[in-house]
């Protein structure tokens, strides 16, 4: 019998097929609806908007230059072959004009990030001050480690995705952009750009030495997020066959009837 | 009262011409970082200025600040010993010793209360069993001549930022002078030591203007201050380029190659050694083939090993190689995933099964 059903997702085991239950994604932003596409018993939900998508790319292009020239800044792995004069070559100079192109990109693609916050679907937010929020953070938490749990199904990101994404993608920007631009207008101390981050030792604790070494972990912090993020994707493609990974790139996730709601349908 | 000698009067009485005044005031314009046509207001400022009484203390200290001050060319020392300030007190250069000396800086804090300097050169113990002279702590006596003092100027590393003695673990509680005083407008003159010019140039200052020079917001002169070693560096076209010493035997050392790989400092300190160079302007440690050590810069001493390229832990005293823990802790999260990826397909794999025999 099971060859013959279709291989439709994706309820946890254990969890009531009939009430989707009040969980922290259905009772948030209920005036941002998902939009879906119904086919049988599945539907497609319209879960990550084009400018979402297009930040995750551009985002994830910025900050692999910013890694690989990073790395190369403060341990320049490279050098001419030959004994030379300084005149033939800009190595280092070139790494770090990519590192502050990158970094603007990076930065400008967060900013409008920000703006879609407010003006995006409901996958576009997270509300992390919620008690419900935290409660299932545990309980997804319980189901990563392969314990018994009431994780809920969700249609976007679970909360503890949305936790990482706080931290790495909230505090860990800002840590890497205040640093980042404190020390690229250091050689002008005087100017209008500089003075906007002059407060920037003070929110670190310490001052140029001190504000490298934030960046520079931080930087390796990005690294670790980014090989578990993927790694996550990639799995939770393969146990719910939601199409995670392609989503990124069509916006549509498959998901059940149940989980989009009933008012949301179009 | 004996009406006291301007600096003017005092240099023509040491056997100076007009013409070596003139001279001695422009180098000393300068020096301060002023524009050619400023050079008037420092002639004016001599001509009219008497000699400033300065109180020297030393504290938790190495005599090495005074040991460079004693080298300064441009102001010359002795120019500014025996023209520009009355040095009242210091426990190296002073003539009486004992009682005496205890005596006269004493008088200087009634005679020229509110009037007169204060150069303060190590760190001040929290700890007052630490450092006592004349059977007066540290502390005490620097609040005490803190107090009448019309600027505090702190000399080196140890007095700006606590240096050496502040260093881990600290053992004496070791403090700089901003610690303990609040009211008086005070200097930071950091460096182990700080170059002689500086030193000199920012007493001329005072002088020539009768106030403090202008500070940055970590209360350095930044006419002295305001650049990093790194981007006035002489080698600094070979960071460009790409081109690092490696070792301190190798072709690129022999080449002059940029320093950064075997632990210079430039890119994080503040500093002019790079534009007025020691001793007279002959070299400084990048130029001789030594990367800088950052020893203006804040704890100093506790940013890691000299030679290596650190990542300091915020917070804490400890430094590590960034990229290799980077690594490391990237290792191991991936060897975290496979063994849960392993996990999870076992799981699933467990989970259809029963899916199916129900």
């Amino acid at each position: 019998m099971a060859e013959l059903m279709p291989n439709i997702p994706t309820q946890t085991p254990g969890q009531s097929h009939d009430k989707p239950g009040i969980n922290s994604e259905n009772t948030f932003h209920p005036e941002r609806p998902i939009v879906y596409k119904q086919i049988n018993n599945e539907v497609r939900a319209y879960v990550w908007q084009l400018p979402v998508r297009i930040f995750h790319w551009v985002n994830m292009l910025a900050i692999l230059l910013l890694m690989g020239t990073g790395i190369y800044i403060g341990k320049p792995f490279a050098s001419a072959g030959i004994p030379e004069e300084a005149y033939f070559s800009n190595l280092m100079g070139w790494m770090r004009y990519i590192h502050f192109f990158a970094a603007f990109l990076f930065v400008i693609c967060l900013m409008f990030r920000l703006y879609w916050v407010a003006v995006g679907n409901k996958f576009a937010t997270s509300n992390p001050l919620r008690w419900i929020f935290w409660k299932e953070v545990f309980e997804t938490i319980k189901y990563y480690i392969f314990l018994k749990n009431k994780k809920p199904h969700y249609v976007g990101h679970n909360p503890l995705a949305q936790l990482s994404y706080w931290i790495f993608i909230g505090l860990g920007s800002w840590i890497v952009m205040l640093t980042g631009f404190y020390m690229y207008f250091e050689p002008q101390q005087e100017s209008f750009w500089a003075k906007l981050f002059v407060w920037v030792p003070y929110l670190f604790g310490g001052e140029s030495y001190t504000l490298r070494s934030w960046h520079h972990l931080t930087a390796w912090g990005f690294m670790l997020f980014m090989v578990i993020h993927i790694y996550m994707a990639f799995r939770d493609d393969y146990l719910e066959r939601n199409g995670s990974i392609s989503s990124m790139i069509t916006g549509y996730k498959t998901t059940t009837k149940k989980s989009v709601g009933e008012k949301n349908g179009k | 009262m004996k009406r006291q000698k301007t600096v003017y009067e005092a240099a023509i009485d040491h056997g100076f011409s007009r013409r070596d005044f003139l001279k001695m005031c422009t180098a000393l314009a300068a020096t301060l970082g002023l524009e050619f046509t400023q050079s008037d207001q420092v002639v004016k400022a001599m001509e009219t200025k008497t000699r400033v009484p300065v109180v020297w203390l030393q504290f938790q200290d190495c005599t090495g600040c005074s040991e460079s001050f004693i080298r300064s060319s441009q102001p010359k020392t002795e120019s500014v010993l025996l023209e520009m300030i009355s040095l009242e007190y210091s426990e190296v250069l002073s003539a009486p010793s004992g009682h005496q000396a205890e005596a006269s800086m004493k008088q200087v804090f009634e005679k020229y209360k509110g009037e007169y300097i204060l150069a303060v050169e190590g760190s001040i113990p929290d700890n007052d069993a630490y450092l006592t002279v004349a059977g007066q702590s540290a502390k005490e006596t620097f609040l005490e001549m803190a107090a009448g003092a019309k600027a505090i100027i702190a000399y080196g590393s140890c007095s700006s930022w606590g240096g050496i003695a502040a260093a881990h673990p600290n053992p004496t509680g070791a403090k700089p002078v901003t610690s303990f005083v609040k009211n008086t407008p005070t200097i930071l003159v950091p460096g182990c030591p700080p170059i002689a010019e500086v030193m000199t140039g920012v007493i001329a200052h005072i002088i020539t203007f009768g106030k403090l020079p202008e500070l940055d917001q970590f209360g350095r002169p930044k006419a002295f201050y305001r650049h990093r070693i790194h981007d006035k560096c002489n080698r600094r076209a070979y960071f460009d380029a790409g081109l690092f010493v490696e070792n301190f035997d190798d072709e690129g050392a022999k080449q002059g190659y940029c320093l950064y790989k075997v632990g210079c400092k430039g890119p994080t300190t503040y500093n002019s050694c790079a534009e007025m160079r020691w001793n007279g302007g002959v070299s400084y440690p990048i130029q001789s083939g030594n990367p800088c050590f950052g020893c203006s810069e804040k704890d100093f001493w506790d940013n890691g090993p000299f030679y290596t390229r650190r990542a300091k832990i915020p917070g804490t005293q400890t430094t590590i190689n960034p990229d290799a823990v980077g690594l490391a802790a990237i290792g191991a999260t991936t060897a975290g995933i496979a063994v849960h990826a392993a996990g999870t397909v076992f799981k699933k794999k467990r989970d259809d099964k029963r899916g199916e025999e129900e």
